[in-house]
């Protein structure tokens, strides 16, 4: 009697606190279970299967008693249909079959009729080979069957397997990455699962995308898991009546987080295969974080390298920079204080002129700290470029001298949403920059409108210039970035202040050369319309 | 300055000592008379003692917020009260205003930017010398009869811009927060709606500059409000 293939117990009742709470509602697949791809649904019925050998050897049987056709003939009819019930049954019912036909065509219609007895040896060795025959057909048939079966389980794991490499190497992110596993661990094992990876204090945390929303006590039992690096839980040694199965993600060192699995109720057992692919999911998903980890803690080590780089330049830039009107300063003063300001009439000039740099220096560089720190709170409210154009020029004063500026306003120009003062700081910034960068005397225009398609208002600060060189408008808006100004001077911060101003209030900027005649600076805010004023 | 020929007095209220020597200088020469304060509870006191005619505060004390030395201030006197702040503390600026500061100077400063301040600071408390006719380069204002015209020819201006250039009029040199104009033209539950008051300002600018995008005598003060030069060259 070969042992039945697929049996072990009925399903345990799911017991509220022992496993998760599903996160989404898992009602139907418990109520009604699917035909399963994965897992064993049910125990293998025998009395069914008896039950089929049983009614088709009598239906046979009946037939035959009513047909004209001779024992012979009917053997051969019980043959098929031992065969037929091979391919359903499994090889316990398939030898009953055998064993039951042979006897019922023996007593019913091997001459004499309705006896066991057998007259002559003919019919002895026709009922012998009819017996081998139906045995080792039906054995042979179920056995094929039963190695098809698994071949195509097998088929399936290597597959599934082969998903979840593919969906775990293209992911660029470990978030990316575990959205991408436990979508393929929910569609293969058709159930539910949570991936919990420690936080920074060292407790299991269930990642985003997890599916499950574990309660304390799956907590503990994962907890257990990761600490132990052993796995618990359904289908295991440890606390095989959970509701879910808790899977370790060995690395080198100590685990690196616990892969939760809740296969669907109706699933009744995992053979060791099935046990090999949980692991082999384990396996890849434990890859997958522990490549992560690597990869941020290089990404660490350069930000903190790129970040010295900075502040070195910051400073050398800096003490650079507020050196030169700090120079000139000391030496108007000193001569001043020597001579009088009789002898010295430009000096004062100088001195104003040079406050004036440094103080926006300062501007610029509390600006950029500010920026960085995040400390940009906008504060929105309706503004019109008339006047911001206009306070811009004021604070310029004589920055802006002998350069023509035109403003171009649509006449549908709407009122922006925006903070003022960081607005005009923007303003400033770029007429400053288009000064910086244009020969004496070149016009700058100023375009305003609404551009309705987009649904932004847009300013933009056109020079004459010598334009942006291609290699330089990738980086244009990089702090520290300077292209080649005719005073050569600056600390590379206006641009970059631009776009973290704009981006503070919800804009951008975009630069562009305008076909060789000088450079385009434009930035946009999104159009918000606003009420309606009263006439009075 | 003054009618009666006395020196009006300034109470500098600053942490900074050059600073403080450097207003002294500055103001001393222009024919005021300056105490000093080094923090706001000292300046508190000093203003009690010593009732001056105008009070110049810095928001970033040692020991308490200036905007706080402002409304200990505002809870007995309403002398007018000149801040100066740095670049970075508009948030509070603003606030200083709406809690009655009465104008502001960013640091840097030039002196003759401060004096100007405080000559439009002063001239408020002459209210009953106003004159009843009103020069703004080439626009005259006649207050009783409430007509403007701007190079002999009359200028149309509806009743709220009307009350929207008396109210800068009257106030003239010195910053108003948007708040406070709207407060006063539109009436308190309409102090939000900052679009108004940018729309009948461009009409105003229209009407009363000759080039309206660079407007010469009412001005702009981004994120702040709106102040009327009057002795723009």
């Amino acid at each position: 009697m070969p042992a039945p293939a697929l049996i072990l117990s009925l399903p345990h009742p799911p017991r509220p606190g022992r496993g998760g709470t599903a996160a989404e509602s898992d009602a139907s697949p418990r109520e009604s279970p699917r035909p399963s791809t994965f897992w064993v649904t049910h125990s293998p019925s025998w009395g069914r299967e008896l039950a089929e050998v049983g009614g088709l050897i009598g239906a046979v049987t009946v037939a035959g008693w009513f047909s004209p056709f001779d024992f012979h003939a009917l053997g051969h009819v019980y043959l098929l249909a031992v065969i037929l019930l091979s391919l359903r049954v499994s090889r316990g019912p398939a030898l009953v079959a055998a064993v039951g036909s042979a006897l019922v065509w023996d007593y019913v219609f091997i001459p004499p009729r309705l006896s066991l007895s057998l007259l002559d040896l003919d019919e002895c060795l026709l009922l012998g080979t009819y017996f081998v025959v139906a045995m080792t057909a039906g054995q042979l048939t179920s056995l094929i069957r039963a190695q098809q079966r698994s071949e195509q389980r097998r088929e399936r794991r290597a597959t599934a397997l082969f998903h979840l490499t593919r969906a775990l190497a293209g992911a660029r992110t470990l978030d990316d990455g575990v959205a991408a596993a436990l979508a393929q661990v929910d569609g293969l094992f058709e159930g539910q699962s949570a991936l919990l990876l420690p936080d920074e204090h060292g407790h299991l945390v269930p990642h985003r995308a997890s599916t499950l929303a574990p309660d304390a006590a799956a907590l503990a039992m994962a907890e257990w898991c990761w600490r132990c690096r052993r796995e618990a839980g359904r289908f295991t040694a440890t606390s095989p009546d959970a509701d879910c199965l808790y899977l370790p993600l060995r690395g080198d060192g100590p685990a690196l987080g616990v892969l939760m699995i809740r296969p669907p109720a109706h699933a009744v057992r995992s053979s060791p295969r099935q046990h090999d692919l949980f692991e082999a999911f384990a396996a890849q998903i434990a890859l997958l974080v522990q490549r992560e980890q690597l990869r941020s803690a290089g990404e660490r080590a350069q930000i903190l390298a790129e970040s010295d780089r900075l502040h070195r330049t910051l400073l050398d830039s800096v003490s650079h920079e507020l050196r030169t009107p700090l120079a000139v300063l000391q030496a108007a003063a000193e001569n001043l204080a020597r001579d009088g300001a009789a002898r010295h009439p430009a000096l004062p000039a100088e001195i104003l002129t040079a406050t004036r740099r440094l103080n926006r220096m300062v501007g610029n560089l509390l600006s950029q700290s500010r920026l960085e720190a995040g400390g940009i709170r906008p504060l929105l409210d309706w503004c019109d470029v008339r006047d911001l154009v206009a306070s811009a020029r004021r604070e310029l004063g004589d920055a802006l001298a002998g350069r023509p500026l035109r403003l171009d306003l649509a006449d549908d120009m709407p009122l922006l949403l925006a903070d003022a003062a960081l607005l005009e700081h923007v303003f400033t910034n770029l007429l400053l920059n288009a000064a910086l960068y244009c020969p004496a005397g070149s016009p700058l225009t100023i375009i305003a409108g609404l551009d309705e398609a987009r649904g932004r208002v847009y300013v933009t600060f056109a020079d004459e210039g010598p334009g942006i060189p291609a290699g330089l408008r990738a980086q244009l808006f990089q702090k520290f970035r300077r292209g080649e100004s005719r005073g050569g001077n600056g600390l590379g911060l206006g641009l970059s202040i631009v776009r973290g101003l704009m981006q503070a209030q919800g804009g951008d900027v975009l630069a562009e050369d305008h076909a060789g005649r000088g450079a385009r600076l434009t930035i946009h805010l999104p159009h918000r319309p606003h009420t309606s004023v009263p006439q009075e | 300055m003054t009618a009666a020929g006395t020196k009006p007095e300034v109470l500098v209220i600053d942490d900074e000592v050059q600073l403080r020597r450097l207003l002294r200088f500055t103001l001393e020469d222009a024919g005021y008379v300056v105490r000093e304060a080094p923090t706001g509870r000292a300046g508190l006191v000093a203003a009690a003692h010593r009732q001056p005619e105008v009070i110049v505060l810095d928001l970033g004390l040692p020991d308490m917020p200036g905007v706080d030395v402002l409304r200990r201030l505002r809870e007995w006197t309403d002398l007018p009260v000149l801040i100066l702040s740095v670049l970075g503390q508009e948030e509070n600026k603003v606030a200083a205003l709406d809690a009655g500061a009465d104008d502001y100077l960013m640091k840097p400063f030039g002196g003759a930017e401060l004096l100007a301040r405080l000559r439009a600071l002063l001239r408020r408390i002459k209210a009953t010398e106003q004159a009843n006719l009103l020069t703004v380069g080439p626009v005259e204002v006649d207050l009783v009869r409430r007509t403007v015209m701007k190079s002999g020819r009359p200028v149309k201006l509806t009743p709220k811009e009307y009350a929207l250039f008396h109210l800068l009029l009257t106030h003239r040199g010195r910053v108003l927060t948007h708040r406070q104009i709207l407060g006063e033209v539109w009436g308190p539950q309409l102090e939000g709606q900052t679009h108004y008051l940018r729309v009948f300002m461009m009409r105003l600018r229209r009407k009363i500059e000759d080039d309206a995008d660079a407007p010469k005598f009412l001005q702009t003060e981004s994120g702040i409000g709106y102040r009327l030069v009057t002795d723009a060259s």
